[in-house]
């Protein structure tokens, strides 16, 4: 691929076009979990040498290939089912996030890629001759599939509709051939048919327009029939089937939502608000929503909490609340308005390839954040935009910078711009997840720079082109040519923004999007009298990791006695000192009222600021137009100005953290002055609890009069009469109830001078729990039940010093013991009376885990793993699972931590999985190779098996175990593991670990047989892919069955894996081949197919493993099926040598293969390892 | 003669009160006067039980007179009977008016003693309490007093109610946080429990946590009883504020949203147009294949 993707649009990286699929499910069994149907593909060759149409597919067992009714071979090769072969002992991610990339590309639909290879039959030669369309007719069969496809089946009685039994399609990314056969990439739009059939009981949504739903002849199932013609990717069609309750939107009837049944109450509250956000976006975006319908669908265990796909998105019914519920409101919202926003960008328009990503997350993200202004009102924008860039600015520095428009240097590579992390940007999937979350929230910020550059009207009226554009394109149905108009590339976005606005935003573009990292500004300033001018120093920091130098202007915000006062600078190379006049004469103005920058004038009390200087306070980047950090020092009066008078969000925020480092009782004072302030944002406010508590420890010795924020919660949340008792809820008042809910938890942190939370504390927050009374409220009062016990698991400190043994009902110390009752009885109430989503019980299962860490009650993971089971509620499950975590880490629990993993490998909810990941990712419970008794071979086994081929059915689960592996081990070679046998070479300067791996002969006979159709020399050393191969093609079915009986259980290899598994006994590494590549671009991967069952054992034997009779001969590698590709490191003298050795040492094993360990060999052999070996190794079986 | 020991007053109950005495002595008194009826009769002695019987009847006769006359009285909106009452009563009664003349002037007649004096004397007085109230006048003066006013006024009495709020909330919340207590220990004694501690199971026992399909009904609908609780509240919600949406908007979106997708169903003013949603249509049946 990588053909140059200019300016002139999109070029197809297939040699031919996809115009029409159709999708036929037959029929789905929820009993057995699958699901048999077909897809036939009208497909029109650009080459008159077509010979074979590379499609994805996993997981589905393939049983026929038609192409124009004529039965066509077919081979299947999925390299990323077992992404390192052979028993390498190697062990790093450098390695194998190399390996991985290579198999990802191996089968990328975006280069032209795929897994299944079709050959097209001769007697069509002379049809694709003349470019006639093909109709490429597949029939499939998908059983028990671990992904892309969740059915949720549960354990009851009655019928499976009764049972509320659903299936539902899921992915990362473009995951659509995980069940069922098709071009899977974005780029490749074609129109859709689509049928289901189900039963009678169930409705079947998917994309496009249900043109007719109709009765199968004996009454007891129903097709429903879907035409989609807007031209849509593969990658945007979903299904979902089930027993779903039909709401037909009151506003807008051609908007459809579906939940399962009894929830419809909930459905239709929640959905009550949805055509305001379509009306919103049709407004801004001047063009209405470009499909004729939309369908939003609620699921239980959902991938994610919201999936857009064409028309229709797919949601978790978690989401769905009722009116009394405050908490979860917003949150709902924000997520359909997001899923909406991606109909627009990311569904109906797509991308040309994975590196314009960020631009259609970028519209969709900030679309989606001018909805959040508009409905939520600036300050929520304005604290989103500040919280997205302070992680993104964290994880850069932290971790590593996030590029958005990587371009890969093809032919000679030698920087990779991302080599040193352990995961490649190449494809979205290989990303983390917290990369991806990052990803998206820095395009979201780039746009919203962009929009500053050359504002937000310019902005819409691009967006709007490009809608327009696609629009147009779409209505073409029958010139497919025309379709690339609804791609779009990062190239194309900024024609149109020049085009659109005449401005250049070029500089821009290169410095946020094509380059990673965040510019990094210390500040400091000097008030200098006598010239009356400001000196400000700013330094930049870009050296450090995830860094970038800036240069260019400056917003710096200077709020002097007489107003507030923006000022330009110029950032330059070297230069960091800047003077800023001032306008206001140092001395005050009696009674003055002081302007501010919107124009408002206050009195302030000026008694506390610096008599010499007129500043008051002085703001860096008020607008936050770079992606920054900026830690600026000014006195502490300054911050507090800042904190009080200063009225745009983000600056509050800045203070109230800044503040955290001057507790003195004038910060306190601002603090509790914010808190009272009714004006004031509440989300500043809740910021101020934390930071208060915070002061007031920090204070603990010359604090007075009652804990900090007691009074103030008392005059405003209880009764006047008698001040010990909380009025009766009343929560109409939202900013008030989160007040009300966060300052009980702010104020349990406080300790007194002996460490201990106040006894006066922890009896007023039991008198809260006591005297709640919500019998009077409109609204739950769960939330803040749960934030409760928060608080009073936050009142805990540790115990003194005992066993666990010793920790007996005895011992507890009084104040736990009112802890742990008051926890006992919510935890024993929510059995009776479950409140909305289990609140309460997850807040209890959390301190539990706090009063078991503080050593008030013995440390044990049972009662968590009871609730961290599979049928407990999702949200209960995940507090537990924390817990869990939490446990494995403090204890260094290895067999709570292999309980985990059991988990992370079968528990029937993907989220969960992910869950599980990504807690233990955050606390691991081994940090990056130290000591520790959990760190074993065993260990590093299990998640290297769980990376290699555990997790292949979920690119998202696989990138959270490559994360986990790199938060236990670091990035090169677990420290646990026994140093590697000589020879064995890490190559960590070029960051590609050329291990030699303990290769093995292959059979004699695939070797002899062998020619490898790729040219060995056209590789080199990026990844490596590595094949295996089945040593004797020929094999009949009962070898297969042998083969089954001795894989192991948890067996999750492919084709490969299998094949190798045979011979066992003889030789693990045989039938395996590695290659090595140098250009990704050029991988053959026609050499890979090799790895084919023969035409009916593979129907046995593993569902993916599906072969065809013809295939055997007819395939392009004409003289064996177990063709090999191969490498030669050209120029390499060293290489020479082994080169030659290996090849004594290969036929060696010809003849004694099947009696040789690997461990004779190693030790026969010592200088095997050296890193050329395993190349030149095949290059030279070719040259035999 | 009647026997003298259809008088005697029983043996052995000297301590019969004056009540039963006042009582006995009216009984005699008709009993006399039965006796005299079956003397002039021509009866010279009778079993005791006969006499009682009728007596008995004789009883039950003066009842249903004066019944039946008190009923005429009302009838006619009177409170007190007139003659022609009980004339006409009697004549109903079967009885022969115009005979009763001649009748009472009978020759043979026996003339009865008055019945002994000082019946009803001296009802214990108890305690008296209060001042009895005096009869009015169209009492007789032989009819009982009233009784003591504390036996039959009525005067509603209640405590002072617990109006302090403090100790209303106090108590109102230990009441529920007893009832909640009690109904999870007992749950949590009937059924299976997570000990927190190895050594002492009954302290704090959490009720175990079993895994159920379908999790999310019980997670998100809400309980039975917070939903009773709260459909006594007006059920308005006030999310709304939570966003500063407007809600003149109502009406504006289905008119703009239905111009915009035009395609969909088209509003007919005054006319409300059927929802047309693919997903509403009735299901098509297949075509009927015809079998030879």
């Amino acid at each position: 691929m990588n053909k140059k993707k200019g300016d002139k649009g999109f070029e197809s990286p297939r040699p031919f076009k996809l115009t029409h699929q159709v999708l036929c499910i037959n029929n789905i069994n929820f009993q057995k979990k699958s699901l048999i149907g077909y897809v036939e593909l009208t497909i029109f060759p650009y080459l008159a040498s077509l010979n074979k149409i590379r499609l994805n597919c996993k997981q589905c067992l393939i049983y026929r290939v038609r192409v124009n009714d004529y039965e066509a071979a077919f081979i299947y090769n999925d390299p990323t089912l077992e992404v390192c072969h052979h028993e390498t002992k190697q062990r790093n991610l450098a390695f194998f996030s190399n390996a991985y990339a290579a198999a990802v590309h191996a089968v990328e639909a975006d280069s032209g890629n795929g897994e299944l290879c079709i050959k097209i039959p001769s007697e069509l030669r002379e049809h694709v001759e003349e470019l006639r369309g093909l109709k490429v007719h597949i029939e499939f069969w998908l059983d028990q599939p671990k992904g892309g496809l969740q059915f949720v089946v549960p354990d009851l009685e009655g019928s499976m509709a009764e049972r509320s039994a659903h299936v539902f399609s899921y992915g990362h990314q473009n995951a659509s051939r995980f069940w069922f056969p098709c071009i899977d990439s974005y780029s490749e739009l074609c129109t859709w048919k689509m049928e289901f059939t189900v039963d009678a009981s169930m409705v079947a949504v998917s994309n496009g327009d249900l043109t007719e739903t109709m009765y199968t002849s004996d009454m007891r199932r129903k097709t429903f029939h879907y035409t989609l013609p807007t031209p849509t990717a593969a990658s945007n069609i979903s299904l979902a089937v089930g027993p779903f309750e039909i709401l037909v939107d009151p506003n807008m009837h051609e908007v459809t939502h579906f939940c399962l049944p009894h929830l419809l109450p909930l459905l239709k509250h929640t959905t009550t608000y949805l055509h305001e956000i379509f009306e919103f976006y049709e407004e801004i975006l001047t063009c209405r929503y470009p499909y004729s319908c939309y369908k939003t669908v609620f699921v239980d265990e959902a991938y994610t909490d919201a999936s857009s796909y064409a028309s229709m998105s797919i949601f978790s019914t978690s989401l769905l609340h009722g009116s009394s519920i405050v908490d979860q409101t917003p949150i709902t919202r924000k997520r359909t308005a997001k899923a909406l926003a991606q109909q627009f960008f990311g569904c109906f328009i797509s991308r040309i390839s994975w590196t314009d990503d960020w631009v259609l997350k970028g519209i969709s993200g900030y679309i989606y954040g001018l909805w959040m202004k508009k409905t939520f009102g600036s300050n929520e924008y304005n604290f989103w935009i500040k919280k997205w860039l302070t992680r993104v600015t964290d994880y850069e520095l932290q971790n590593s910078g996030i590029l958005l428009h990587p371009t890969f240097p093809s032919g000679k590579d030698k920087e990779s711009p991302t080599a040193h992390l352990h995961f490649s940007t190449r494809y979205p999937h290989t990303l983390p997840c917290e990369y991806y979350k990052l990803y998206q929230a820095k395009a979201h910020l780039v746009l919203r720079l962009i929009e500053n550059r050359i504002s937000m009207e310019f902005l819409l009226q691009v967006f709007n082109k490009l809608l327009s554009l696609a629009n147009t394109a779409s209505s073409q149905r029958y010139q497919s040519h025309m379709w690339s108009q609804m791609l779009l590339s990062t190239a194309g976005f900024l024609k149109s923004i020049s085009i659109v606005s005449g401005k250049d935003i070029q500089p821009l573009i290169r410095q946020w999007v094509e380059q990673s990292g965040v510019v990094k500004f210390f500040g400091t300033f000097v008030f200098n009298r006598k010239r009356n001018i400001l000196e400000l120093e700013l330094k930049q920091d870009c050296i450090s990791q995830g860094t970038q130098k800036y240069v260019g202007p400056l917003t710096v915000t200077v709020q002097e006695l007489d107003g507030s006062f923006n000022h330009n600078l110029q950032i330059e190379e070297n230069s960091t000192r800047h003077e800023i006049p001032c306008h206001s004469k140092s001395r005050r103005n009696k009674k003055k009222k002081i302007p501010l920058m919107n124009g408002e004038e206050v009195d302030m009390d000026l008694s506390a600021m610096d008599s010499d200087s007129p500043l008051l306070w002085i703001r860096v980047d008020p607008g936050m137009t770079l992606l920054r950090r900026i830690s600026f020092e000014q006195p502490d009066f300054m911050w507090q100005y800042q904190l009080r008078y200063e009225r745009s969000v983000a600056a509050q925020l800045e203070a109230i953290q800044a503040l955290e480092q001057y507790p003195t009782p004038a910060s306190r004072l601002a603090l509790t002055d914010i808190l009272e302030h009714e004006q004031c944002f509440y989300r500043v406010r809740l910021e101020a609890t934390q930071c208060l508590a915070k002061v007031a420890n920090a204070m603990v010795n010359t604090w007075s009069g009652p804990p900090a924020m007691k009074s103030l919660f008392t005059r405003m949340f209880c009764c006047k009469s008698c001040p010990n008792i909380i009025k009766t809820n009343n929560f109409s008042n939202f900013q008030s109830y989160f007040l009300q809910k966060n300052i009980p938890i702010a104020m349990a942190k406080q300790r007194d001078a002996h460490g201990l939370c106040p006894k006066e504390v922890l009896t007023f927050i039991l008198d809260l729990i006591k005297y709640n009374d919500n019998r009077k409220n409109k609204f739950s009062d769960n939330y803040y039940r749960a934030a409760l016990i928060e608080a009073l698991a936050n009142t805990m400190t540790p115990a003194v010093a005992a066993s666990n043994e010793s920790r007996t009902v005895e011992g507890l110390h009084p104040d736990a013991k009112l802890v742990l009752e008051e926890i006992t009885r919510f935890l024993n109430m929510e059995k009776l009376l479950p409140c909305y989503r289990h609140t309460v019980t997850a807040s209890c299962l959390r301190a539990v885990r706090v009063l078991q860490k503080n050593g008030h009650i013995p440390n044990e993971p049972g009662l968590f793993q009871a609730y961290a089971q599979y049928g407990i509620f999702i949200d209960v499950r995940l507090a537990a699972l924390h817990a869990l975590v939490d446990y494995t880490r403090v204890d260094t629990s290895s067999e709570t931590l292999q309980w985990l993993l059991h988990l992370v490998q079968n528990d029937p909810v993907s989220f969960v999985r992910h869950k599980v990941l990504t807690m233990l990712i955050e606390e691991p419970p081994i940090f990056r190779n130290a000591e520790s008794t959990l760190c074993t071979e065993a260990l590093v086994d299990q998640l290297w098996k769980l990376i290699n081929s555990g997790t292949a059915h979920d690119s998202r689960l696989r990138c959270d175990a490559v994360d986990l592996y790199h938060a236990l081990f670091g990035q090169g070679r677990p420290a646990c593991l026994p140093l590697p046998e000589l020879g064995l070479v890490v190559n960590l300067k070029e960051k590609k670990t050329v291990l030699n791996p303990t290769i093995k002969t292959e059979p004699g006979a695939a070797v002899s047989e062998n020619v490898s159709s790729t040219a060995g020399g056209k590789q080199s050393s990026v990844g490596e892919v590595v094949i295996g191969k089945e040593p004797g093609t020929g094999t009949s079915a009962s070898q297969g069955v042998k083969r089954k009986a001795d894989s192991p259980p948890a067996d999750v290899t492919g084709t490969e894996g299998v094949a190798g598994r045979q011979d066992d006994d003889n030789n693990e590494e045989s039938g395996k081949v590695k290659v090595r590549i140098r250009d990704d671009e050029e991988v053959d991967i026609d050499t890979e197919h090799d790895t084919l069952a023969s035409p009916k054992t593979g129907l046995e034997d593993y569902p993916s493993t599906q072969g065809s009779e013809p295939l055997g001969a007819g395939q392009e590698s004409p003289t064996t099926p177990a063709a090999r590709s191969a490498r030669a490191s050209p120029g390499n003298d060293h290489h020479h040598e082994h080169r030659k050795k290996k090849k004594k040492h290969k036929h060696k094993h010809k003849h004694k293969r099947r009696h040789d360990g690997r461990e004779r060999d190693r030790d026969s052999l010592p200088f095997l390892g050296s890193p050329a070996s395993a190349r030149s190794f095949n290059s030279l079986s070719m040259s035999d | 003669m009647v026997e003298a020991s259809c008088f005697a007053v029983r043996p052995g109950r000297g301590g019969a009160t004056a009540a039963e005495n006042y009582f006995a002595a009216r009984r005699r008194t008709l009993q006399v006067a039965a006796s005299a009826l079956l003397t002039e009769a021509g009866f010279e002695a009778t079993e005791y039980a006969a006499l009682e019987t009728l007596t008995e009847m004789l009883q039950s006769y003066i009842s249903e007179v004066g019944r039946s006359a008190r009923a005429l009285c009302e009838h006619t909106a009177r409170t007190h009977p007139v003659p022609s009452d009980l004339l006409l009563c009697l004549s109903e009664m079967g009885f022969d008016v115009e005979a009763l003349p001649a009748y009472a002037k009978r020759t043979h007649r026996i003339a009865l003693s008055a019945p002994p004096t000082s019946h009803m004397p001296n009802t214990p007085k108890g305690l008296p309490t209060g001042q009895r109230r005096a009869r009015p006048q169209y009492i007789p003066a032989h009819y009982p007093e009233f009784p003591d006013p504390h036996t039959y006024i009525r005067t509603p009495t209640y405590r002072e109610p617990l109006t302090e709020y403090q100790v209303l909330r106090e108590r109102s919340a230990a009441q529920r946080r007893d009832v909640e207590r009690a109904l999870t220990r007992f749950v949590a004694k009937t059924g299976p429990t997570y000990n927190l501690f190895d050594t002492d199971s009954a302290a704090f026992p959490l009720i175990s946590c079993q895994p159920s399909p379908n999790t999310y009904l019980s997670a998100l609908l809400p309980s039975h009883l917070a939903e009773e609780a709260a459909s006594l509240d007006n059920r308005d919600n006030g999310i709304t504020t939570m966003g500063d949406s407007e809600n003149g908007h109502g009406l504006e979106a289905v008119h703009s949203s239905a111009s915009l997708l035009p395609d969909m169903g088209v509003n007919r003013p005054g006319e409300e147009p059927p929802i047309d949603n693919p997903y509403l249509r009735p299901v098509r049946k297949p075509k009927v294949r015809r079998r030879k």
